[in-house]
């Protein structure tokens, strides 16, 4: 401040000079704020400054007075300033307030009582309450008059004339962004050149005109610089028309924005955050409060609300969206899409079309030379008709695959392509996805069903003809066999030694132990004749006493029987008797085959050539022989006795039949679907019964199912010779001429229900040679282990285990 | 030994049982891929054993013989080559040699060695052979009338002596003999089965034999020679007398009758340590321990094929059988398990017919079979020691003695064939 004076000390003069085109008549209180500088100037400086400041202000109170400025100012400063007097009282002589009331006629020597003076004008009821409040408002601020001064206008002087009005003075102070200038230019942002024909620039903010300051010339400016050491630091302020000296705090601003710095220096851009809410969780709840009820009462107000909405919604007055409904959106068919991009859906009937020929060699432009037709094939091509030709077309050469000329039979190629698919019927064909393996029956391992005989363990040599038959004794220890050459042996099963020998004068076909273990009596049959052998020396004492006595007893017996002619018990001549033969049956034809009754009395004989005595069986105690068929039905092959029940089986060429002997009746008739049987065997259970037929066949009867074969199995290259069952393992073998013997694990169930179970365990290949077309003759089971015996036409026996 | 040095190395570290061939118990490099011929030229080198002194080793890993390189055995076992191998080894049994063999007019169905006498067999001729150990046949005892099935020395005092022989007529025959008069005689006649003899075995204090037979049974007979006949009721005695017309001899009946088996009983043997302990096989399937005091059927053991021989060894202890399938069976008699097979050797192609454990040798075995091999095992070994061709071609062989270096064979090509084999006996190797 004290730097400007002299400025304003230089001006004051001009201003007075040009402030006379001002033509404000009335005196307007000038603006509080610059009256209070210069009160508070009046009172630092001398008494010379302070009557300078009023002059100024005089001088637009009153154009006349020129020359007595300073007295016309002593005059006018009763008027023109009672209030402010009062308030300058009221700033600056703070302790003069509390002495008011006593020294009011005293202060009329200052500025003071004059105030006062006026305020006693205007009601002297008032005055002690505005002192008291002037009193109490010192406390809290520096002006409470001029409170009230801004908030109503108060009238001036005269009541009755409502319109004048005095207003109070615009105190730029308060709430006003101007307050720093002490004598504003207020024309605004105008080009100021509009000015340079007036001694003014401008007004200020009371409307006077705020006058051109004094401009030197250059020659003034140049000193002016060259004596203010300052000067270079001032700026021109076109509004005012004059220099202003920057001050540090400018000049400070003014650098930091040179230096792209924020102007203010205490503004700090970075400030610590201030959180609003913060990030610790206090430890301590704010309010230590309880819960407000409303927290956990339910809102009457939204249940109400609510029930409005539900009520709503069963009266059907609101139909509740579903969730996800997204209305249909229109269709629109792309009319002119010809060329659809996926191709249609196949039909589930559909069937695709046959695929065309992949192009051969000689489709190609450049098919190799031996592809080339000929002359000749040319011309026969050309020759033949159109319809005949094998191909449409005749290969030919290009030298590059440019030369090749379109095709000219194409259009038509694919019309009748067309047709042909448009025309010709095409079928699915259902192919089965059926895994081959699936339709093979479960069988268990082979391996699971042991023990069945695997390899040769004992060979039986010693025969010098076919050996038709083998029968192993009850006991298990001895073998016998009976041969082509005329010859029967009875072999030690386990060593394979030869004990006996027995020559006959016929070709030996069947051999049979008879099967009790008290009577030890070997059946054999020769030619016309059944002879019953007692095997000496191999036996116990005891037991071939027995048998000796029981082959015996018959003769006494047959004495006295009549004799049946188509069987004749003999005495073996002495010769024969010390070989060990004790009886002779005759019979009238060749038999085939022998076959004893469980229980070793009766034994049947089969001689297929005599017709209706063909089957005969024979009483061994009695030596009786009995017919037990008047007739039979075609040629009998085999025969054998149930091994329970008083059945008998008859084989002939293609039927089993099954009779009854008690009630002498025809229970059965198989029909084996053979051409003609070869063997046969009864399950020791009696169920079941296998025969073997010279057409390869081996049939299972399973006798409670059907008369059909339960199983018809077909393993062997050649006729059957034989079948035989184990009497103690669930085991059956087959024998054929090709040498080979099958062994199959046939297991009975005693459970009616459950079927057999056939299992093929094990071949047997070229057990026997071949010799005249003759194989294995003959398989039988070893009665208590499980080892095969099977006999053949190279004169060998041979043992399996 | 540069070769030594190629190749993978184990570190294996030889232990030995007998102290002659004993060496340091240190880990020896050896290379992975030796086998027992390599290994063996190592303890020769140890041993300093030159020429004529080299013996041959046979190295157990585990109780197991070696029979593969070093490496294929690790390597078969997923053993590391890191660790030390102990290998024990043991001197081998030197291969069997074949002394001579002797002709007979059948099939040789039994033979025995009398560990000081001579040699017994007897045959399908119906006849007992004794031989001498120098070959010669001293005696032809006939008097069976069926094919002579087993024999059993009793006693053999130089030229005097006892045996027993049974056969298919159903009687064993007791005999004496004397070489100096070149006289025989049967002592008694042992009857009471009704099927013929199939195996005859005496008791360690000699007092007691014990028969099987194809009835099914086992009877229990002394040797002490009676005065007169016992009483035996046999309803076909007359008839066979009058048709056999044979003189009178003794007839002795049985003491005891072991009967459970269902089939034909074809081996009995006594255990030479517990004279009451009895032990036999039949075609039943089944081996039987019997306690012959007390007449009991101690265990009962089973399998699947018929038995055919039997063999007890005092030193292992273990039964070995001889069986309708080419397969040798080991058991442990001691066990109540009734089908626990300890051990099987299989190599036969046939049935085993007869086995005979070394006397001497609580792991060494011989067998004879069907394919016509005699066979000697080893059970710590996989495969058999030795195989030895019995004859011509393959015929049976029916039965076979090991004594102390003697091994007796008989068989179907009616020869009985001699070998050597080396002694077992003081070995510290060969007893477990």
């Amino acid at each position: 401040m004290p730097t400007t004076r002299p400025t304003k000390k230089a001006v004051a003069p001009a201003s007075t000079a040009k402030a006379r085109p001002a033509a404000t008549k009335k005196t307007i209180a000038s603006e509080p704020k610059s009256r209070k500088r210069t009160v508070q100037e009046a009172q630092r400086d001398s008494d010379d400054d302070e009557f300078g400041d009023v002059a100024i202000d005089m001088a637009s109170d009153d154009e006349d007075m020129d020359g007595d400025v300073e007295d016309d100012d002593e005059d006018d400063e009763v008027d023109a300033f009672p209030e402010e007097e009062g308030q300058d009282m009221s700033a600056a002589d703070l302790e003069d307030d509390n002495d008011e009331e006593e020294d009011s006629e005293g202060s009329y020597m200052d500025g003071d009582s004059i105030v006062d003076s006026q305020e006693e004008n205007e009601g002297d009821e008032a005055e002690e309450d505005d002192i008291e409040s002037d009193f109490g408002d010192l406390e809290d601020d520096i002006d409470p008059n001029f409170g009230h001064n801004l908030n109503e206008p108060r009238p001036v002087e005269s009541d009755y004339n409502p319109i004048k009005r005095e207003y109070p003075e615009i105190d730029p102070e308060y709430d006003s962004d101007s307050s720093t200038e002490e004598n504003e230019n207020t024309v605004g942002n105008i080009p100021m050149h509009w000015y340079d024909d007036y001694p003014h620039i401008g007004y200020d903010i009371h409307g006077k005109k705020v006058m051109k300051p004094a401009t030197g010339d250059e020659l003034d400016k140049f000193l002016s610089t060259m004596d203010d050491p300052d000067s270079w630091l001032s700026a021109h302020n076109f509004k005012e028309g004059q220099d202003v000296k920057l001050t540090a705090e400018e000049l400070e601003i003014i650098r930091r924005l040179e230096g792209n710095r924020i102007p203010d220096a205490d503004y700090n851009p970075y400030e610590d955050q201030v959180e609003f809410f913060t990030s610790k969780t206090e430890i301590m709840p704010l309010s230590a409060a309880p819960e407000p009820k409303r927290r956990f009462i339910p809102s009457k107000h939204e249940a109400k609300r609510i029930m409005k909405i539900v009520r709503a919604i069963r009266e059907g007055r609101i139909v509740p969206r579903k969730s996800g409904h997204v209305p249909p959106k229109p269709k629109y068919y792309n009319l002119w899409n010809d060329a659809e991009d996926k191709p249609r859906e196949e039909h589930v009937m559909h069937i695709t079309a046959p695929k065309m020929k992949l192009p051969t060699h000689d489709e190609s432009y450049n098919p190799p030379a031996e592809y080339l037709p000929t002359e000749e094939e040319i011309k026969e091509w050309n020759d033949m008709d159109k319809e005949d030709r094998p191909k449409n077309y005749l290969p030919q050469k290009y030298n590059a695959l440019r030369n090749v000329p379109g095709y000219g039979q194409f259009i038509q190629e694919r019309f009748e392509r067309c047709l042909d698919l448009y025309l010709a019927p095409r079928v699915r064909k259902n192919r089965l996805n059926i895994d081959p393996e699936s339709l093979i029956p479960k069988l268990p391992s082979p391996r699971d069903l042991q023990p069945f005989p695997t390899r040769l363990a004992v060979e039986y040599l010693g025969h010098e003809g076919r050996v038709r038959s083998v029968s192993v004794d009850p006991s298990g220890l001895w073998l016998a066999s009976g041969s082509d050459d005329k010859t029967v042996r009875v072999w030690e099963v386990a060593t394979g030694r030869c004990m006996k020998t027995y020559h006959l004068d016929e070709l030996v076909t069947s051999v049979v132990w008879g099967p009790s273990k008290e009577v030890a009596v070997l059946a054999v049959t020769c030619g016309y004749k059944v002879g019953l052998i007692l095997p000496e020396k191999i036996f116990s004492p005891e037991l071939t006493l027995h048998s000796e006595e029981y082959l015996k007893a018959g003769f006494a017996n047959s004495a006295t029987s009549e004799v049946n002619p188509k069987a004749t018990w003999k005495q073996p001549t002495p010769a024969e008797f010390e070989q060990g033969i004790r009886v002779w049956v005759h019979l009238q034809k060749p038999v085939k085959q022998v076959t004893w009754h469980r229980k070793g009395d009766y034994f049947a004989t089969v001689a297929p050539d005599a017709n209706n005595s063909a089957v005969l069986i024979h009483q061994l105690t009695k030596h009786q022989t009995q017919q037990p068929f008047k007739k039979t039905k075609g040629a009998v092959q085999r025969v054998m006795f149930h091994p329970t029940k008083p059945m008998f089986f008859v084989a002939t060429q293609r039927y089993v039949r099954q009779y009854n002997l008690q009630r002498q009746e025809l229970v059965k008739t198989m029909m084996t679907g053979v051409k003609w049987i070869s063997s046969l065997d009864v399950h020791p259970a009696g169920d079941n019964l296998i025969i073997g037929s010279y057409d390869k066949r081996l049939c299972w009867f399973d006798l409670d199912l059907s008369s059909k074969p339960y199983k018809t199995l077909r393993y062997h290259q050649q006729a059957i010779r034989s079948v035989a069952y184990h009497k103690r393992y669930p085991l059956f073998a087959s024998c054929a001429d090709d040498g080979n013997v099958q062994i199959f694990h046939g297991m009975v169930y005693n459970d009616l229900l459950q079927n057999p179970l056939i299992v093929p365990v094990k071949i047997l290949k070229n057990v026997h040679e071949r010799i005249d077309a003759l194989g294995a003759l003959c398989v039988e089971w070893h009665p208590t282990q499980p080892w095969l015996i099977s006999s053949g036409a190279d004169h060998t026996i041979k043992l399996f285990s | 030994m540069d070769s030594l040095e190629e190749g993978p190395q184990v570190q294996v570290k030889f232990v030995t049982r007998q102290r002659q061939f004993a060496i340091p118990e240190t880990a020896i490099q050896t290379p992975a891929r030796l086998r027992r011929y390599g290994l063996s030229q190592i303890i020769n080198l140890v041993l300093q054993n030159e020429g004529e002194k080299q013996r041959p080793f046979d190295f157990l890993i585990d109780g197991e013989f070696l029979r593969t390189s070093l490496a294929e055995y690790l390597e078969e076992r997923n053993l590391s080559t890191e660790n030390v191998l102990t290998i024990e080894y043991v001197e081998s049994m030197l291969p069997p040699t074949p002394l001579s063999s002797y002709e007979h007019d059948d099939w040789v169905s039994a033979v025995q060695v009398h560990r000081q006498g001579g040699f017994l067999t007897g045959s399908y001729d119906n006849h007992v052979r004794l031989w001498n150990r120098q070959g010669e046949c001293t005696q032809i005892l006939a008097g069976h009338t069926g094919a002579v099935k087993a024999v059993q020395w009793l006693t053999s005092d130089g030229d005097n002596g006892t045996l027993l022989s049974g056969a298919l007529d159903r009687s064993v025959l007791a005999w004496e003999y004397n070489h100096s008069d070149n006289s025989y005689s049967v002592l008694y006649e042992c009857r009471g089965h009704t099927a013929g003899i199939e195996s005859i075995a005496l008791n360690a204090t000699g007092d007691q034999f014990a028969t099987g037979s194809a009835d099914s049974m086992i009877k229990i007979w002394t040797t002490t020679v009676p005065k007169t006949s016992d009483h035996i009721e046999e309803v076909t005695e007359t008839r066979k007398r009058r048709k056999t017309a044979k003189d009178d001899r003794i007839l002795k009946a049985p003491i005891l009758t072991l009967s459970a088996h269902t089939g034909s009983v074809s081996a009995v043997v006594y255990n030479p340590t517990a004279a009451d302990t009895l032990y036999s096989g039949g075609w039943d399937h089944s081996v039987r321990v019997w306690d012959v005091e007390n007449h009991v059927n101690v265990t009962t053991k089973n399998c699947e094929k018929v038995v055919h021989a039997l063999d007890y060894s005092q030193h292992s202890g273990l039964l070995a059988t001889g069986h309708a399938d080419p397969v040798i069976r080991l058991w442990d008699p001691r066990t109540e398990d009734s089908s626990v097979v300890k051990q099987t050797l299989s190599g036969h192609q046939n049935w085993v017919t007869s086995v005979s454990w070394s006397p001497s040798s609580s792991y060494m075995l011989a067998s004879g079979s069907y394919d016509g091999l005699v066979k000697v095992w080893d059970i710590r070994a996989k495969g058999a020691l030795y195989s030895l061709s019995h004859g011509k071609g393959s015929k049976k062989v029916f039965s076979i003695d090991w004594s102390d270096d003697i091994m007796l064979s008989g068989g179907e090509d009616n020869q009985m064939k001699i070998h050597k084999v080396q002694d077992m006996s003081g070995r510290a190797d060969a007893l477990a």
